[in-house]
């Protein structure tokens, strides 16, 4: 059976090109032949954006430590809102290296695909985890009971949040029974965010950066393969799922608002979206970490490859979806209770982007969707 | 007249199959589609369907449950955006069931995917019709209706009693009627037989290495199409020859078997079930173009069968206008629904229905302008029908009757 279909397969293969041979393609890269330097890309986006955005993050981190420093050891308004400060800078840098779950960033927890997101930036928080840690102090931030009970949602909580009938923020670590249970989570995550980013940065810097530059394979395991669909599933999920649509109710039978990113800070939810899109488009355009030059890039790829109309398409979509996400409020929990059409405007805007990249760009480039990032609506 | 009317759609894929695109097929290519809708893989059947059947039981429980004035609002959204292990039907295997009506309603990849604006509007729209049935209808079950007043109203002749809103719209005939469209056919047309979901991912390699799903019998290709087949044929007794009992729903399957009745339409439950079963042939043979054409086929007919019955129903609420009010009410109200599936058509060779929302939202202001029924004239419905008629392949006098 097997095998007179392959036969036939085959029979329908040659009637093809006899027939068709110069039909035009839609489901497979461009008639133009895929002669596009792989290793000058995977270098410009090593060198010139992951690794020096994972070096600012580092940076940020350091700053945020810090300022928790600061503020453990003199626990007053002035120093949470300084911790607050940095906490918001290293979340926005953060935007720039959640794409890139890659390396040791992958590797770091082996219970799911989403590697090192997994420890930084689960949400919405679980604070059940958080409270009880400070409670009891019995906790392993390692293991998955703790994905949503850390990062930088867990500061979000510890810094703006509320915890049982406290009044204010700052009172978790003042008058709460548990202040120094709070005080300990809150330098047991950030000391985690911090050996967390070592491991992976260090890792692209002794080593990791040349095979991964080298390995330009067109397989599955090749580094341009990987890093396309860890950008695209990125993109889909990180950005447009879980910044947007999930808030927005788009896979409930109800909005969600209470799971928008910085939730217990919230007037920073279209900023932190907007560093995200920045992060993706500048990707796409090979622009460089530091600075504003241009390097190989998923748009010189497509320019390559005669498809410069998809580029500059792509392009058009991003900025028409930051459009979108321009005109909310900085503030997606009120959006979303006020208008929440502006909303799902700004999903549906981002959604369109979905199309030309998982669909039109992979197919450009020849790349398959990893097994796992493949739609599956459950039916 | 039938076998003759396949094979010029074979011939005619033949001819065409290698002037549009990708990997057309060769001219010797003869698919031949099998005597049923049964396909095989090892000797177990590969045919699967039954999220559209367990979503097509729901729908009918739902439909019920609308006219029992003891149903909460919570019952009935229950029913309506089912949630695993409630206890919302009286069918145990529907309680534990993952799927619901309303994740799936206006939710399909060529139409709403990126147009989560509008899909909510539509589940909204339809969240808003159960809110009025259980606080503008039920308390006012025992009320005669006049314009304005919701209640019941008799048809003439001792028939059937009708619950209406104020405007004279039966709120569960545009449910009912809306799901065809908004459910069925949206899911069916523009999801699973769009090109966007059957070639989705590593879909075309796996269905030509014939790599099947984890643990089943079939390709991801194959399923989807059978998914499409399901909201059509998914209730019938044999699934695999459904068309000997047509009308084994209340929804898209019955009405196709009422376009089946009227002789202008005689023929139609065919071309549907010859072109779903010559499609999943050519995915068994990998022959993606004549797939493609047997899913404009279906899209085309099924179409055909929300605008005949839209049409057929404002043409038989004319009819009794003014002196039946009740029987007007009725048919109107199926209209209503119809019309209101319009919005969910497709085109064939386009990503486009036959009447957009806006021109959809356009004929409900029409039909609830005012007091709505009670208020509409003879000249209104005759516009709006032959407005509808003129998109497609047949005229007013053909689908009313």
């Amino acid at each position: 059976m097997i095998t007179i279909r392959k036969i036939f397969l085959a029979l329908v293969a040659i009637g093809s090109i006899v027939a068709c041979s110069s039909s035009s393609s839609d489901d497979g890269p461009s008639g133009k032949t895929d002669t596009f330097d792989r290793g000058l890309l995977l270098a410009n986006i090593a060198d010139n954006i992951i690794i020096p955005a994972f070096e600012d993050f580092q940076i940020k981190l350091s700053a945020l430590d810090v300022a928790r420093g600061n503020f453990v050891n003199d626990i007053n308004q002035t120093n949470l809102d300084a911790l607050s400060n940095s906490w918001l800078e290293a979340y926005k840098v953060w935007q720039y290296v959640e794409m890139f779950n890659i390396g040791k960033a992958e590797g770091i927890d082996n219970t799911n695909h989403i590697g090192f997101v997994s420890f930084f930036n689960i949400y919405p928080l679980e604070v059940a985890d958080v409270q009880n840690g400070a409670d009891n102090g019995n906790y392993d931030l390692t293991t998955s009971n703790y994905h949503d009970g850390q990062g930088f949602p867990a500061l979000d909580f510890l810094i703006h949040g509320l915890a049982d009938a406290d009044g204010t923020s700052i009172e978790k670590f003042t008058t709460n029974t548990n202040k120094d249970g709070y005080v300990n989570y809150l330098t047991d995550i950030v000391s985690r965010m911090i050996s967390l980013n070592n491991t992976i940065l260090n890792d692209w810097k002794n080593g990791y950066r040349n095979s991964f530059v080298a390995n330009v394979e067109s397989s599955k395991t090749g580094s341009v393969n990987k890093t396309v669909n860890d950008y695209v599933s990125y993109y889909e999920r990180g950005l447009r799922a879980n910044k947007f649509g999930i808030p927005a109710g788009n896979f409930s039978n109800s909005p969600l608002p209470e799971t928008v990113e910085a939730f217990y800070k919230q007037d920073v939810s279209k900023e932190l979206a907007l560093e995200a899109l920045k992060a993706v488009q500048d990707f796409f355009n090979g622009k460089a970490y530091n600075g504003s030059t241009n390097g190989e890039s998923y748009k010189s790829y497509l320019i390559a490859l005669d498809r410069s109309d998809l580029a500059t398409l792509i392009n058009s979509k991003f900025d028409a979806a930051r459009e979108k996400i321009q005109v909310l409020d900085n503030n997606f929990f009120n959006q979303i209770n006020t208008d929440n059409t502006k909303m799902t405007e700004a999903y549906d805007a981002l959604q369109l982007v979905v199309v030309s990249l998982k669909v039109d760009m992979m197919s450009a480039f020849d790349i398959s969707i990893d097994e796992g990032f493949q739609d599956n609506d459950g039916d | 007249m039938k076998k003759l009317v396949l094979s010029i759609f074979v011939v005619s894929a033949l001819f065409q199959s290698c002037s549009s695109d990708d990997d057309g097929g060769d001219g010797g290519s003869q698919v031949v589609a099998p005597a049923t809708y049964s396909f095989e893989r090892e000797g177990e059947s590969s045919v699967s369907f039954s999220g559209q059947t367990t979503r097509i039981e729901m729908g009918q429980e739902f439909i019920d449950a609308l006219k029992d004035t003891s149903k909460s609002e919570a019952d009935l959204d229950g029913m309506f955006a089912h949630a695993e292990g409630d206890a919302d039907f009286s069918d145990a295997d529907l309680n534990a069931s993952d799927k619901s009506i309303r994740s799936k309603t206006a939710a399909s990849s060529d139409y709403f995917s990126a147009n989560t604006t509008d899909a909510n509007e539509i589940k909204a729209e339809f969240d808003t019709w159960i809110k009025a049935q259980v606080y503008e209808v039920f308390p006012n079950w025992n009320v005669d209706a006049v314009a304005g007043t919701a209640g019941k109203i008799q048809e003439a002749g001792g028939g059937s009693t009708r619950y209406v809103n104020a405007k004279g719209l039966e709120l569960n005939q545009a449910i009912n009627k809306g799901l065809i469209g908004a459910l069925m056919a949206d899911q069916a047309l523009n999801n699973y037989l769009s090109t966007a979901v059957l070639d989705a991912g590593n879909n075309i390699a796996n269905n030509d290495a014939g790599t099947v799903e984890d643990g089943k019998t079939y390709t991801t290709m194959e399923h989807k199409w059978d998914e499409a087949y399901g909201y059509v044929f998914g209730a019938n007794a044999d699934p695999a020859n459904p068309n000997a009992d047509l009308g084994a729903d209340n929804f898209l399957n019955k009405y196709l078997g009422r376009v089946e009745g009227d002789t202008d339409f005689a023929g139609i439950a065919d071309d549907v079930y010859q072109a779903f079963k010559l499609g999943r042939a050519a995915i068994v043979a990998g022959d993606y173009d004549l797939r493609d054409e047997q899913a404009e086929i279906i899209r085309e007919k099924i179409s055909e069968v929300i605008g005949v019955r839209a049409v057929y129903y404002l043409q038989q609420g004319k009819a009794n206008l003014g002196t039946d009010m009740a029987s007007a009410f009725h048919d109107l109200s199926e209209g209503f629904g119809f019309v209101y599936s319009l919005q969910f058509t497709r085109k064939p060779g386009t990503n486009e229905p036959y009447f957009t929302k806006t021109e959809v939202d356009a004929f409900i202001a029409t039909l609830l302008n005012g007091n709505g029924f009670w208020d509409i004239t003879a000249g209104d419905l005759d516009t709006m029908s032959d407005t509808i008629s003129a998109k497609f392949n047949f005229t007013t006098a053909q689908a009313g009757s």
